[in-house]
Order: C-alpha cells, then sequence, then structure tokens
C-alpha cells in the first residue's frame, strides 16, 4: 500500500520559511473525533492562499493574471483534532514557467514531527484568455529568493 | 491537464449522483479545489454503507484516510449536476485504493480525479485489521488493474 512513502515525515518547521497559525473549529472533527480528511486540504490551501495574498502581492480580484489549483495531496500520518492549534508550513518545491509547486506540512501543537504532508500546485491563468499563463515577474522573483 | 491523458467515465466501476451546493463555489464562481475531496469522501463512504454494510456509529471497524490526492482538470459550477465514478485500484489486507473520477453531466471526460487510501482499522484500539467480509466483496466488484503502476 505505501509505496508512496511519506519520504519527508522527517522534516521539522525549520524546514519551511511560511508558516501559520490555524485555529481548529468545533465543526472540524468527524464523527471518528479528529479532523476529517477534508479538512486538512482546507488547511493546505488556506496557507497557500494566505503566502499568495501576504507574501506574493497576488491581487485575486485585479491582477491580469492569477493563480488556480491544479492538482494536490495530502498524506496523513497522525490525526489531528480540536480544539489544537494546527501549525501550517510552506515552502517551494518547484517553479515552472506557468506554475508554483508548494510542499506542506501540518504539526500539532508541540509536535516535531508532521502529522500531515502534502503538495499543491498552482497554475497562473491569464483573466481574459483563461489560459494558462508565465508567472508574473513579480510572483517569480519573490519565488525564487524564497526556493 | 499536465498530464494529458483525461479518465472516461468507462474506466470506472459504479457511480454516484452529487448534486452541488450553493456554497460549493467559491470566489472565483467555481466549485472550490478542496469540496471535490468531500465527494470523494460522500461516494466512497456511501458505497462503503450501501454495499459493504458498514455501520458508521457502532461498527467494530472504521476506515482512515492516509492519503488523497487530486488533478483538476476543468472547473464546474453550482447548479451543475455531477456524478462520482468510483473504482478500488489496489486492495490490500487492510487497506484499498479507491479511485474517482468527477464527471459533468453529459461529458465523458472527467472534470478531476484523483485517489483516497483507507486503512481499516479496529475503533477501539486504533489498530489494523483485516478489512471485513462484507466490505471486502463490495470493493472487490470494483476491483480493476493496478493501471497507477503503469
Amino acid at each position: 500500500m505505501n509505496r508512496e512513502a511519506p519520504a519527508h515525515l522527517a522534516v521539522t518547521r525549520d524546514d519551511f520559511p511560511y508558516r501559520l497559525q490555524v485555529p481548529t473549529r468545533w465543526g472540524d472533527n468527524d464523527m471518528l473525533g479528529h479532523l476529517n480528511n477534508v479538512v486538512y486540504h482546507r488547511i493546505i490551501e488556506t496557507v497557500v492562499v494566505r503566502f499568495t495574498l501576504d507574501r506574493l502581492g497576488v491581487d485575486w480580484q485585479a491582477d491580469a493574471a492569477y493563480p488556480v489549483s491544479v492538482d494536490s495531496r495530502c498524506r496523513f500520518h497522525r490525526q489531528l483534532s480540536f480544539p489544537e492549534t494546527v501549525e501550517a508550513a510552506l515552502r517551494i518545491a518547484k517553479i515552472g514557467n506557468t506554475s508554483v509547486t508548494f510542499d506542506l506540512a501540518l504539526f500539532g501543537e508541540d509536535e516535531e514531527v508532521p502529522a500531515a504532508t502534502g503538495h499543491f500546485v498552482h497554475v497562473y491563468i491569464d483573466r481574459d484568455g483563461q489560459q494558462a499563463t508565465p508567472l508574473p515577474t513579480s510572483v517569480r522573483e519573490i519565488l525564487e529568493n524564497l526556493a | 491537464m499536465a498530464d494529458g491523458l483525461l479518465e472516461t467515465r468507462d474506466a470506472y466501476r459504479h457511480f454516484l449522483d452529487i448534486q452541488t451546493r450553493w456554497a460549493d463555489n467559491d470566489l472565483y464562481g467555481h466549485v472550490n479545489n478542496v469540496t471535490f475531496y468531500s465527494y470523494f469522501d460522500t461516494v466512497i463512504n456511501r458505497y462503503l454503507i450501501d454495499a459493504g454494510g458498514l455501520d458508521i456509529q457502532d461498527g467494530r471497524v472504521v476506515g482512515y484516510a492516509v492519503e488523497t490526492m487530486c488533478r483538476f482538470h476543468r472547473p464546474v459550477a453550482y447548479p451543475e449536476a455531477l456524478q462520482a465514478g468510483l473504482r478500488i485500484g489496489q486492495l490490500g489486507t487492510s487497506s484499498a485504493r479507491y479511485e474517482v473520477g468527477i464527471f459533468a453531466d453529459g461529458d465523458d471526460a472527467a472534470v478531476a480525479d484523483g485517489h483516497f487510501v483507507h486503512v481499516f482499522v479496529d475503533r477501539e484500539a486504533g489498530r489494523p485489521v483485516p478489512i471485513p467480509d462484507g466490505i471486502r466483496q463490495a470493493l472487490e466488484r470494483l476491483l480493476v488493474a493496478d493501471e497507477a503502476a503503469a
């Protein structure tokens, strides 16, 4: 089953240049008493979006190019549960011509080993043409500085 | 999108109608990427309950997600009606790999596809256990050759 073994379970918070504290909510737990698998993806989306807004300076409403998700993955190593606050950690895995791939890790409170790891791919789309378009220069520069 | 080849309906063995909801659309006016994973959850658990007899309230065995992934090929939006296609790519002693395709009404090519790996565990002990017979038989009916290895 585990042919795609979690190669980067060994990562720690220090491996990630951008981290966000994400409080969990009562309704995030499912009937098994821990965060539903879908919620992990919601937290991953949240850190990617906050990074894109706050660090890359992307304006979703106005910019000529904006990002859409084309691929994501999460591996669940350990359970997270409300009411803990999750630390969502992001680093740049790959910068393409029109896309950027982020590596992500979710850490539980006081945990050194990630509870989940994954990736998330953004492709930049031309607002008018709805076609993939090269990363904006300013976005690329910031990404390259962090990679 | 990146891989070029789109999954089609004939690659799946079971289908469930998914009615999108108003709140599934995000600021872009499309079904949000994370919402697709709730469609995965829905088709898988409905199949386990309906065909496999999974008792989500009191059953001794529960399924834990260990990995999920999705590739998004084109946007869909509320109020579209969707169908989720399901097949089993791998069946182990205590684990199953479901492969899911999401289809828009009338389209043969998936708008998104991905996979979901469950490990079945004892509810009390939290340790992996063999898949119960009823569930295993239901999953075997959807088993296809492991094309992910190709």
